[in-house]
């Protein structure tokens, strides 16, 4: 506990992307979330695991605003990113989503082209000035999303019309395509095989040499092989953060040993 | 029971897997039973489809046929001039068809047999105003020799009695009793076919003239209805696509769900369960009544139409939105899409096929409704062709529909005929609707 603490203080010096305290999320009377505080650092990936319904997309969804679209959904609390409290009334959720991409549990690809998917984000930002600046963002973000060599001769085929594994790398290429700062992955391989689970958690090995990963899953080797940080939620309640290694290692609390050993979730 | 049931099992277990046993066989029997009540269904709604299409069809086909007198009529500038003069004009210029009757019985070889002035009784009473329309618009044209004549050949249709005669609907028998028709006259017509001065032909006038009164059946078409309901149609497109497809994306997408919304959402289902006839007296309390709109003109026909319509659109719009899975909404949001954005840009374009469909269904319907025209004074006898839109949409119109009521409610039998014919007009206008909104839905979907 210690320790954490510590290092805590370290990262609120160095590089705190976000920071969130006292977050308590309601669904109607449903209290989804429960005073929930946690630091993510910068340039790192951070895993959220946790049974099925604890809260881990919930809080996820917080991250961003997506939860706005809910009309019953409540969020109390502050969260912050870069110091400034994203739930203020004067932030727009338009560029704070701009700044904060995410990757859904299922691929979902526009019903358009594989350009047109990556160009829609730099299109409705005004990132491109025109057709060339536009197509070298798209081939950037397909290169990020280790997609490009796939694709680079049908990109006027339909999104749709790939792999599984092909969608969820399109569907982190647009995501990366408006130059996000933090991307949020809710169970980006849950609906892949492994290898294409693989591949992806490459990607995001390589991802976190720009860009803040806030990752959700439910495979613990996965959270194991991919994040430096690990947060364990259990019915709405942070039970347990730190290093991942430390989580899976050395867990402080009953709750985390008892998921990591299999006994409960 | 348990026994029976344990023993029932150990006696399936030792069976063989090819013999049915006594449940497999009463679910299969079942099944079955069920596939012949269905068939059984279906074929009466064909049946019935069948019956329907061939009862029309007999009755209708022949109003787009008509019996007809093909006269070559020859004009001198003099002739129109002094017709026009004349007090009497149509009668006058049925004098001159008289004549070229004549000449023309004579070129056939019957001019010994048949009378000139018998075979004009068999004439059709707007044969004069026919040639006289022609005549009025000949004389603007500059023709520099008064005797100098013009020649046209001419399709003068025969009385609606004759017409009934050559498509079995007025026979000898008949005509004895009928005060408008002789025997002799029938057996005249007989002549005159044989000799081609008389012939059935294709009738454009069913579609291109307008109502004509009682007693001639032959003149009357369907072209003022058909114009009117066209205008109709035309205001409920350009009034009921943009109001319904903004009212249900506000609904569907913007909208904060709470007891407001919930009380639009179950008055606009209300509303499409609406009786049509009541929307007919709205729109006579409000829109002529109190707006001070005119009667019979398709401006109100259009606006009470497009009434009926909306909840029609208004639901299938926002059925067609509701499918669209709401992953593509969180793809665009989380791209940084505004809401308006993702509505435009991704849900819309998918939605698009399902509201178009709806749109014409809706269109359809509002097409064949009958009731509420009839309380705004729609079922008047139009005459006149109104003018072009927009200050054509304010002149008196009919519509198809109503015309098929009015026609029907005509004591001539002649009348039927044209009523079941205007019906075949308005299923083919319904059908080639239906096959659009069928094509476009292929097309739009077939995208991807």
């Amino acid at each position: 506990m210690k320790d954490s603490r510590i290092e805590e203080r370290d990262t609120t010096m160095n590089d705190t992307k976000i920071s969130a305290r006292g977050v308590q999320v309601y669904y109607a009377d449903n209290h989804a979330i429960k005073d929930v505080d946690v630091e993510i650092q910068d340039k790192t990936v951070t895993a959220f695991i946790g049974p099925s319904g604890c809260g881990k997309t919930t809080f996820l969804r917080c991250l961003n605003r997506m939860n706005d679209t809910i009309d019953i959904c409540r969020v109390k609390g502050t969260i912050e990113i870069d110091g400034e409290d994203i739930y203020d009334k004067r932030i727009d959720p338009v560029q704070l989503r701009r700044k904060v991409g995410m990757v859904f549990q299922k691929p979902n690809p526009f019903p358009k082209s594989i350009y047109d998917n990556v160009a829609y984000g730099p299109k409705i930002h005004g990132m491109a000035r025109n057709k060339s600046e536009l197509d070298e963002i798209v081939e950037k973000a397909l290169r990020r999303g280790a997609i490009w060599d796939e694709v680079k001769d049908r990109l006027n085929a339909p999104g749709t019309g790939l792999s599984g594994g092909q969608q969820q790398r399109i569907c982190i290429a647009r995501a990366v395509a408006t130059e996000p700062e933090i991307l949020l992955m809710d169970e980006p391989c849950s609906a892949l095989d492994p290898i294409a689970s693989s591949q992806v958690e490459e990607l995001i090995d390589e991802l976190k040499e720009n860009y803040s990963v806030v990752i959700v899953t439910h495979s613990m080797q996965q959270a194991a092989r991919v994040s430096q940080k690990t947060a364990f939620f259990h019915l709405g309640n942070l039970v347990e953060y730190g290093d991942t290694d430390e989580i899976f290692t050395n867990p402080q609390d009953k709750r985390t040993e008892s998921y990591i050993t299999g006994r409960i979730g | 029971m348990t026994d029976a049931t344990a023993s029932g099992n150990a006696q399936g277990r030792s069976r063989s897997l090819k013999v049915l046993d006594e449940r497999t066989r009463k679910r299969y029997a079942a099944e079955k039973r069920f596939r012949y009540y269905g068939m059984g269904a279906v074929g009466v709604g064909v049946l019935l489809l069948v019956i329907l299409l061939v009862s029309i069809l007999s009755n209708g086909l022949g109003a787009f046929r008509q019996t007809m007198f093909e006269l070559e009529i020859t004009l001198t500038q003099a002739q129109i001039t002094e017709a026009e003069e004349s007090l009497l004009k149509t009668s006058v210029y049925r004098g001159f068809i008289e004549e070229n009757m004549r000449a023309a019985l004579t070129e056939a070889g019957i001019a010994d047999e048949v009378e000139t002035s018998q075979a004009m009784e068999l004439l059709g009473g707007d044969a004069g105003s026919t040639l006289r329309n022609w005549a009025v618009g000949q004389r603007v044209t500059p023709v520099p020799e008064p005797d100098e004549g013009v020649t046209r050949t001419f399709n003068f249709l025969a009385d609606g009695r004759i017409d009934g005669y050559f498509k079995g609907r007025v026979t000898m028998e008949s005509a004895e009793r009928d005060s408008r028709v002789t025997p002799e006259e029938l057996a005249l017509a007989d002549d005159l076919r044989e000799a081609g001065v008389l012939r059935v032909e294709f009738n454009p006038g069913f579609l291109t003239m307008s109502d004509a009164s009682e007693n001639q059946p032959e003149a009357a078409g369907l072209g003022v209805a058909i114009v009117g309901s066209l205008y109709m149609m035309l205001i409920v497109l350009c009034l009921a696509l943009p109001i319904g497809v903004c009212a249900s994306i506000y609904l569907e997408e913007f909208a904060p769900k709470n007891k407001l919304t919930d009380l639009i959402e179950v008055n606009i289902s209300n509303l499409a369960a609406v009786p049509s006839i009541v929307f007919g007296i709205l729109g006579l309390a409000i829109f002529i009544n109190f707006m001070g709109l005119p009667l019979s003109a398709p401006i109100v026909g259009g606006l009470v139409l497009t009434l009926m319509t909306l909840p029609t659109i208004i639901i299938s719009t926002r059925a067609a939105l509701k499918s669209v899975p709401p992953s593509i909404r969180s793809a665009a949001l989380g791209v940084g899409a505004s809401q308006m954005q993702t509505v435009f840009h991704h849900v819309l374009p998918l939605a698009a096929p399902g509201i178009l469909t709806g749109t014409i269904i809706g269109l359809a319907q509002a097409l064949g409704e009958t009731a509420p025209l009839l309380l705004i004074g729609m079922v008047a006898f139009v005459q006149e062709y109104p003018a072009a839109p927009p200050e054509g949409l304010f002149d008196p119109a009919s519509a198809l529909p109503v015309q098929v009521y009015n026609w029907t409610q005509r004591a001539d039998p002649a009348f039927f005929e044209r009523a079941s014919g205007a019906i075949i007009v308005l299923l083919v206008f319904l059908a080639i609707m239906n096959v659009t909104a069928v094509l476009l839905r292929r097309r739009f979907e077939r995208r991807w």
